[in-house]
């Protein structure tokens, strides 16, 4: 019976269990009853034995078979996870052994993921997440083009914005806004708020709901009706205290009582952050107020040019169909209104290009810039890791010795990159947390760009950071992994390889030469932003950039109505401004240089048959007698004004070198006339030529510009120039206090000095250079540190050569001379392919240069230089290490 | 060989199954006793315990047989196994039966089968 029991085992364990006593008892009786049916005992054996193989075997092989999929999976799962716990573990331990590799390693994958995790969120926010409203894709800008004059974007008419929004087919809604500037008294201090004027369906194009009460209503575009507001909730919060009651209040505007309708919510950005360009002022606008096209006295406007325009098409148009249908309507207006709109028509955008074209490619820069010292970072780990696998090769040869595959072998390599990745990366999240805050604080305030104060640790860029570490990982552990998983057993166990060693080196020599192209190719870049923001700053603005302090003043329309009145203030304002201390000269203007842009105007010019299709225009400024002398504009013909160019006497006009240039080329236009564009404007007579000043930005063309006598041609609102000998910042108190002795609800924003505003103006470029010149040195201390190595290892290597050399006469100087020229050439080979690629990488950036080529000899010279000090000086410890060999010990080895 | 419910015409089942089924039809068993019926058939009577088993299992898995719960009283032999017909195992015995009564049939209208007199 036992003998049957063993061809059992041929069943399934489960099988034998539930069914193997039946079938005992079953073949018992079968062999009890073989006689009687006939069948020998031997024969039922036979029958047993084929029976066990053929159902016992061909259910385990059936079981086998449907199961084989599941089954071994699973168990290969297991097996991996079994020997990724093994490396892993084993990979801590030798991490544990090896402190100082392992830190440095991770500190400088941390530096490097880190900075890159910064960047990206930054990009992130900035160029990659859609903008911050309901259906982005749908908001587009509609500007006004000019294909005769290759303009695509010059701010709308008021006029024709109202045609548009009436003969479009393809959009939702369409608004209009323009920047301005409000004095508000209530609520503390007397303080100029920026301001949009906007017509009422722009929160609907934006599709914004209030925080507290209502958007603008249709009817508030009305002449009127006009006298409402919608609080930003910055405003709301610090000068109302979040008051719950502010809807329904009455607060006056520039003296003007509005009523406020509504409170934005805290997260509304406004998309454009250059409008406050428009009205020199701080920080973001505050105060809306809806801007009346209905129920004026007089028609509105198809010349002056003064809105941005923001349309949202319907849901199913696409930008192609958007533009043909505004192509259209252009067409019929130009039909319609040939005088203004004849070589007009109309541009549709997206917003999102709009809002992030100014900024792409700085970003899309210091992306690819901190890419470059992640890659050197991993050249660097990659290595320390070979230096070690040096020293682990015998431990590798063994394993390989007793069994281990190739692929386990590369496998353990690859999980401890993957630990250290990990590691860094950890590390870099910390440095990039710590980044963003400081860039937050820095870049937030200075930069009006939208989203950047979205930059945060999110789940987007905490998935970046993990695919870079990873990326990192494989990129600095596959070298290691292959040259360790690929060497000869023998070889390695036999003891020292000369030729193991000199691939090695090679690979060695070879990961540095790359890292400092590396460093090259970034310091290049750095140093041509550097060299860009010097030219810029030393770029000729047309006036002195010192001793001058700048103040701008609005005088409110409710309580100096009239020129007179508006003349006199300015004119007491001015005088007191002169009698301050310490202050040489006083002039105001309505545009300070530099600062920002703002409209031109058609101009007549006397002798000149006006032609539509190369319209003559002019930036018109207003200006005190004491201006030019005040801000340091050189007369370069004719004479300045005086006070006596009053409004009662000749009319007079100065003009830029550039108009004199364009409308009077070869000849000199003192005593020409012009007039302002218009039925009844007069002849002015052109009395000096001024030299060009930059008043669009240090880096922007200078436009034609005509300067008239503030007498003549009043404005409300003056920027003061005080000029003195000593520290302009100084006189700032004094300056404030004359202004309340005047008019203490003045409000006075923006005192600042000349300096200030220029260094403002190149705030974003200064930023971009900055984090460059952070990547540069980061670069070239990785870069040092990579040299520092590997000479380190060469010396090492070499210790026996330089010993029979000095055994054979060398002097210590000769030793060094050796190790330094070896040092010398891969730094010298590494540069060369660095500053190449440098250049010819900076040509697709060109637009972030100013004043340099791509290939300046200076900044390639720089570059070269520091980097060849900074090898050599790494190369200089190992070096003075050869030099000490003592030839005896070496020889005697 | 697996039998679906609703497979119809459904594959002819193997005769050992057939006649698992027909053993099965006027009541529960257990296993020895489905043995010495399934034997007393000639064609079965060499029937091996690996074969016998493996298909009373495979009938199991495919829900045409179930065990039937331990009676009371039973306790005789404890390692005694009962089953029945499920209500699919009598559909599917149902189904074939019919499938060979109308190959019956046929045979009978071609004269195969003599009718016998008496």
């Amino acid at each position: 019976m036992n003998l049957y029991r063993l061809l059992l085992l041929a069943f399934p364990r489960d099988v034998r269990h539930e069914f193997g006593g039946d079938m005992e008892a079953m073949f018992a009786a079968q062999l009890r009853n073989a006689p009687a049916s006939g069948i020998s005992r031997t024969q039922l054996w036979c029958l047993a034995i084929a029976d066990a193989v053929v159902h016992g075997f061909g259910e385990r092989l059936g079981r086998a078979r449907r199961a084989a999929t599941v089954i071994s999976s699973m168990r290969r799962w297991r097996w991996w996870m079994h020997a990724i716990t093994q490396d892993l573990r084993y990979a801590s331990r030798l991490f544990r052994a090896d402190r100082s590799t392992t830190a440095i390693a991770v500190l400088t994958l941390a530096l490097g993921i880190g900075a890159n995790t910064a960047i990206f969120s930054a990009v992130d926010a900035v160029l990659l997440r859609p903008l911050p409203y309901h259906n982005p894709d749908e908001l587009v800008m509609v500007w006004e083009k000019r294909p005769a004059e290759g303009v695509l974007d010059n701010v709308v008419a008021a006029a024709d914005f109202v045609d548009w929004e009436k003969m479009n087919t393809v959009f939702a809604s369409m608004a209009a806004v323009s920047g301005l500037t409000a004095d508000l008294t209530e609520g503390g201090d007397p303080v100029r708020v920026p301001t949009a004027a906007v017509s009422p369906a722009f929160f609907e194009v934006l599709r914004v709901q209030p925080a507290l009460g209502r958007s603008f209503m249709p009817e508030e575009g009305v002449v009127g009706r006009h006298r409402v507001m919608v609080l930003g909730h910055e405003l709301w919060r610090d000068r109302f205290g979040s008051e719950g009651n502010i809807v329904g209040r009455t607060i006056g505007l520039s003296g003007i009582p509005h009523e406020v309708v509504g409170v934005l919510p805290e997260t509304f950005r406004f998309p454009d952050p250059s409008i406050e360009m428009w009205a020199p002022s701080d920080g973001a606008i505050q105060v809306w107020v809806p801007v009346p096209f209905e129920g004026l006295p007089r028609p509105l406007s198809r010349a002056s040019h003064e809105y941005l325009v923001y349309a949202r098409m319907k849901p199913g148009i696409d930008l192609a169909a958007a533009r043909a249908d505004m192509d259209r309507v252009g067409a019929r207006l130009a039909e319609a209104y040939p005088e203004t709109n004849r070589t007009h028509g109309a541009w549709v955008s997206p917003l999102a290009d709009e809002v992030r074209e100014p900024v792409r490619s700085g970003l899309w820069l210091l992306l690819g810039a901190v890419g470059f010292v992640l890659l050197i970072a991993c050249v660097n780990v990659a290595n320390l890791l070979l230096a070690r696998a040096a020293s682990r090769r015998r431990e590798f040869a063994v394993r390989a010795a007793v069994g281990a595959s190739r692929s386990r072998i590369a496998g353990q390599m690859i999980t401890e990159s993957m630990l250290l990745g990990a590691l860094g990366g950890a590390g870099g999240l910390l440095l990039a947390y710590w980044g963003i805050r400081v860039a937050r604080q820095v870049a937030g305030a200075n930069m009006p760009i939208l989203g950047l104060d979205a930059i945060g640790l999110d789940l987007r860029v905490l998935a970046f950071t993990g695919a870079v570490s990873l990326l990192t990982a494989l990129l600095f552990g596959t070298l290691p992994a292959w040259t360790l998983a690929g060497q000869d057993v023998n070889e390695a166990l036999g003891g020292s390889s000369r030729t193991a060693v000199g691939v090695r080196r090679r690979l060695r020599v070879a990961l540095v030469v790359s890292e400092i192209a590396l460093a090259a190719l970034l310091l290049v870049g750095a140093g041509l932003t550097w060299r860009s923001l010097h030219a810029l700053l030393h770029a000729e603005p047309g006036v002195s950039v010192k001793g001058v302090l700048t103040s701008y003043i609005t005088l409110p329309n409710s309580r100096y109505r009239g020129d007179e009145k508006l003349l006199s203030a300015f004119d007491q304002i001015e005088q007191r401004f002169a009698a301050i201390p310490g202050v040489r000269i006083v002039g105001a203007t309505t545009l300070l240089p530099i600062g920002g842009g703002d409209s031109r105007r058609g101009v007549g010019i006397e002798g000149r048959e006006p032609d539509p299709d190369t319209p003559t225009r002019a930036h018109p400024r207003s200006v005190t007698p004491g201006y030019f002398s005040a801000i340091g504009a050189h007369l370069k013909a004719g004479r300045a004004f005086t006070a006596a160019d009053r409004a009662d006497a000749l009319l007079v006009v100065i003009v830029n070198e550039t108009m004199a240039r364009r409308y009077w080329p070869n000849e000199s236009p003192v005593g020409r006339r012009i007039r302002l564009s218009g039925p009844t404007a007069e002849w002015r007579e052109v009395v000096g030529v001024i030299r060009d000043v930059r008043h669009w930005g240090l880096d922007r063309p200078v436009n034609p510009e005509m300067y008239f006598p503030l007498q003549q041609m009043p404005s409300s609102a003056l920027t003061f120039v005080v000029s003195t000998d000593g520290d302009p910042a100084a006189l700032a108190p004094a300056v404030r206090e004359q202004l309340r002795a005047v008019d203490p609800a003045l409000p006075l924003s923006d005192v600042r000095t000349m300096e200030q505003v220029v260094t403002e103006s190149v705030t974003a470029r200064a930023a971009a250079m900055r984090v460059l010149a952070i990547f540069g040195v980061m670069a070239l201390a990785l870069a040092a540190a990579g040299i520092y190595g590997v000479m380190t290892q060469i010396v090492a290597l070499r210790r026996g050569e330089i010993g029979v050399r000095m055994a054979l006469g060398a002097r210590p100087a000769d030793v060094m001379r050796l190790i330094l020229r070896e040092g010398a050439l891969q730094a010298v080979i590494g540069l060369a392919l660095g500053l190449a690629a440098g250049a010819l990488l900076m040509r697709g950036f060109r637009t972030m240069l100013y004043g340099v080529s791509p290939a300046d000899p200076v900044t390639l010279t720089a570059v070269g230089a520091l980097l060849l000090a900074t090898a050599l000086l790494a190369c200089f410890v190992p070096a003075r290490r050869a030099m000490r060999v003592d030839p005896v010990a070496t020889l005697r080895q | 060989m697996k039998p679906t419910p609703s497979s119809d015409p459904a594959p002819p089942l193997k005769p050992l199954v057939f006649q698992i089924l027909l053993s099965l039809a006027d009541g529960e068993r257990h296993g020895w006793a489905l043995v010495r019926e399934v034997q007393r058939r000639e064609e079965f009577s060499r029937i091996m315990p690996g074969n016998f088993y493996r298909t009373l299992r495979t009938m199991l898995a495919d829900g045409l047989i179930e065990e039937a719960g331990r009676a009371q009283g039973r306790e005789e032999d404890e390692r005694r196994r009962y089953f029945k017909l499920t209500a699919l195992g009598r559909k599917t015995a149902g189904v074939e039966a019919h499938r060979l009564q109308a190959a019956v049939n046929e045979a009978r209208s071609k004269r195969l089968l003599v009718r016998s007199r008496g």
